[in-house]
């Protein structure tokens, strides 16, 4: 046992010490030796162990005479811990590659590759001003029951179906929506967006998507691709909006009528009742075929759920 | 009586400025070499790096010149008759070889050795029992390691050669030359001494010995590694015939014939190693400066201290006799079902302290004893009293822990 961790071990630091790399090569020759049931080489077998209870016994006897009473046992232990901690150093990337966090899907605590957790961000719904990290509540996010046949639709035959529940003044939808046009792009895939206005006062552009989906379908991808690429600022500002209207040559008059009607403000606080259903907690939240991510992920998160790369 | 101080300053490995001065204990495997030894070595490499005997220039003249002073120095060293008696060989082991494969042995020719003979006094002889169909038979020795002439006059009958070990690497014990040689030639045998451990430590008389053949290597003795020797008495280095031919053997050659040159440079095939050899001379001419009841002397002091030391470690087996003045500067020691790898590779770790582990190159012994290995202390004339004292002291944190 102490020579196949001595392998691991001597492997590991071999890639950045030729000493270690000699040791490395010893401890591999012993392996062999073990699975071709051969004794394994005393040498380094004892080499390794009086490296250890030297550095050991100038510190502490006691400690060291343990460690010797015990070396089996201890490198079996020192083993099993490897191990865990290698399938756990797996486990992690592989979280990390498929949903952009060590800890799996949506989950924030620590993870070397994000040290910042940039891609579990979100803005948090409720009083519109938390921005950042925000820990998962138990609430499970799903789209069952959920109403979306309000909400614009793109590529309505499509396969696979991406649901983003974004909102045009949070830093973290903005960021992970051109992957998602990108995504729909290549993929083809059945796209619904959904505004929903977690930060600030957004709601009039909720009502404006709307209308202006209502009355220009196939202007509207353009409006809200410009809506999430423009200064958040000038987008933010009401007083802008007709100016922006006016760029896509829409008639403004119609469209505020179409605001200002109640029946306009129920519809769009309807489908907000709708998108809580969802128990969506922070922009951005995006579903792909049924399962939600959180929070802007790095655009090879969305492409492997889309093409089942995801094995847990 | 030996001044330490001033001989542990020719060793430049011990006078390190910076990083750890090692407590060198593995001489009988390798001396450390005196400045001397290497300055001379460079000399040859800096100054005149030439060949010998068959170049007729003034650098080719210079090695020539010191090659020969190198074999004057060890022959005289040795007492030898005749500086042509000293054939270079790059070690005893070469020397043993050289020996065995030119002494014109037939199937049925008897050889005795000891049991507790080198694997190069050991194996050639074995290889020429499978080649040839020769006899090895080996004579026990007493309980305690000594040698036991009851038994080698026992088996003398008959036998070829004698071929034996002068002071033991397993344990130090000194064989009784004279009387095995007396034996051996009243019953016509011819005796070939393997001098590796002795030569660096006791004086060497081969006339006094009356050894036919005796082999030894530089690098036990504060000389170069490749370097070492075989001495043999002229008349019967006269009736061996070359094991290694070629390039510097012949006076000259035909497409159909050959003439060898005279001895010794019919054994000494190739171009030599002429900066070995002259380091080698060099080293002897440093040892010649002492007296080597001095040597025994500081040997002793310290192989007590260390003896007593052991003795007081109930685990602790020490191979080969009790007392340490039987020993040379050998403390080779063992600890039951324990592998002794680990002290050598902790001491070295610990303190620095250099000793060897294993089985010494004698595996026959331990296999016969069913002892797995041992770890063995050799002492030299730069060891001191304070590192025999350091080596106790982490000794016996390591048995601390066991």
């Amino acid at each position: 046992m102490p020579c196949i961790l001595a392998l691991i071990i001597f492997g590991i630091l071999g890639i950045f010490s030729a000493t270690h790399r000699a040791l490395a090569k010893e401890a591999f020759d012993c392996v062999f030796r073990r699975i071709t049931f051969r004794p394994c080489n005393t040498d380094f077998q004892e080499k390794i162990k009086g490296k250890i209870l030297s550095k050991l016994i100038i510190r502490s006897t006691f400690l060291a005479k343990m460690v010797n009473k015990h070396y089996e046992i201890l490198s079996w232990i020192f083993f099993i811990l490897m191990m865990g901690s290698a399938i756990w150093v797996f486990r992690g990337g592989y979280n990390f590659y498929v949903y952009g966090s060590c800890n799996g899907l949506n989950q924030s605590g620590f993870c070397a590759f994000d040290p910042s957790g940039e891609n579990n961000k979100v803005t948090a719904l409720g009083d519109g001003t938390t921005c950042g990290i925000t820990q998962q509540t138990e609430a499970s996010l799903t789209l069952k029951n959920v109403d979306l046949s309000g909400f614009p639709v793109k590529n309505a035959d499509g396969k696979d179906k991406v649901v983003f529940i974004g909102c045009y003044a949070c830093d973290y939808s903005r960021k992970a929506y051109p992957d998602i046009l990108k995504l729909i792009e290549n993929k083809n895939a059945n796209y619904v967006f959904a505004h929903y206005p977690a930060k600030g006062d957004t709601t009039f552009l909720s009502d404006a998507g709307y209308c202006v989906d209502k009355m220009y379908k196939d202007k509207y991808w353009d409006f809200n691709n410009y809506l999430f690429s423009t200064d958040k600022n000038y987008i933010l500002d009401k007083s802008n909006l007709d100016k922006i209207l006016e760029n896509f040559n829409f008639d403004v008059k119609k469209i505020n009528e179409c605001i200002n009607n109640p029946e306009t403000k129920t519809i769009v606080e309807n489908q907000v009742k709708e998108l809580n259903k969802t128990n969506v907690y922070g922009t951005p939240t995006i579903f792909i075929n049924g399962k939600a991510f959180v929070g802007p992920k790095p655009y090879r998160v969305y492409r492997s759920a889309i093409n089942k790369f995801i094995f847990f | 009586m030996l001044n330490i101080e001033k001989i542990r300053a020719d060793f430049n490995i011990l006078n390190k400025k910076n990083g750890s001065v090692p407590i060198y204990f593995d001489s009988a495997c390798m001396s450390l070499k005196p400045n001397q030894v290497i300055n001379a070595i460079n000399d040859y490499y800096l100054n005149y790096p030439a060949c010998a005997g068959r170049s007729s220039h003034k650098l080719g003249d210079t090695v020539t010149k010191k090659v020969k002073e190198a074999r004057e120095l060890i022959a005289k060293f040795i007492n030898a008759e005749d500086e042509n008696e000293i054939i270079f060989t790059r070690n005893t082991t070469e020397g043993a070889n050289l020996f065995a494969n030119s002494i014109g042995l037939k199937k049925g020719d008897i050889v005795l050795i000891s049991d507790k003979e080198h694997n190069s006094n050991l194996v050639p002889w074995l290889l020429l029992r499978d080649k040839l169909g020769i006899v090895v038979k080996i004579i026990p020795s007493n309980e305690d390691g000594s040698f036991n002439l009851n038994n080698l006059s026992q088996m003398i009958s008959g036998a070829k050669i004698v071929s034996i070990v002068h002071t033991s690497n397993l344990d130090g014990a000194t064989n009784p030359i004279k009387e095995i040689v007396e034996i051996a030639h009243k019953n016509n045998a011819l005796v070939f001494l393997d001098a590796a451990q002795s030569i660096a430590h006791k004086k060497i008389d081969v006339k006094d010995l009356d050894v036919d053949f005796l082999a030894f290597s530089g690098h036990k003795m504060l000389g170069p590694t490749g370097t070492g020797v075989l001495y043999g008495k002229y008349k019967l280095l006269e009736k061996l015939e070359p094991f290694i031919v070629g390039g510097d053997t012949v006076l000259y050659s035909t497409y159909t014939s050959y003439k060898f040159l005279p001895i010794p440079e019919k054994f000494e095939a190739g171009l030599q190693d002429y900066a070995g050899i002259i380091g080698l001379g060099e080293a002897v001419k440093y040892l010649s400066q002492f007296d080597f009841k001095d040597i025994k002397e500081h040997e002793l002091k310290l192989n007590t201290y260390i003896t007593e030391e052991l003795g007081k470690i109930k685990q602790i087996k020490i191979i080969g006799p009790k007392d340490p003045k039987d020993r040379s500067g050998i403390i080779n020691f063992y600890i039951d079902d324990t592998d002794m790898h680990k002290f050598a590779i902790m001491l070295d770790e610990m303190a620095n302290i250099s000793i060897r582990s294993g089985q010494h190159c004698v595996n026959s012994w331990f296999d016969s004893k069913k002892i797995f290995n041992s770890a063995r202390v050799s002492l030299y004339l730069y060891n001191t009293m304070k590192e025999a004292e350091i080596f106790i002291n982490n000794l016996n944190k390591i048995i601390k822990i066991l």
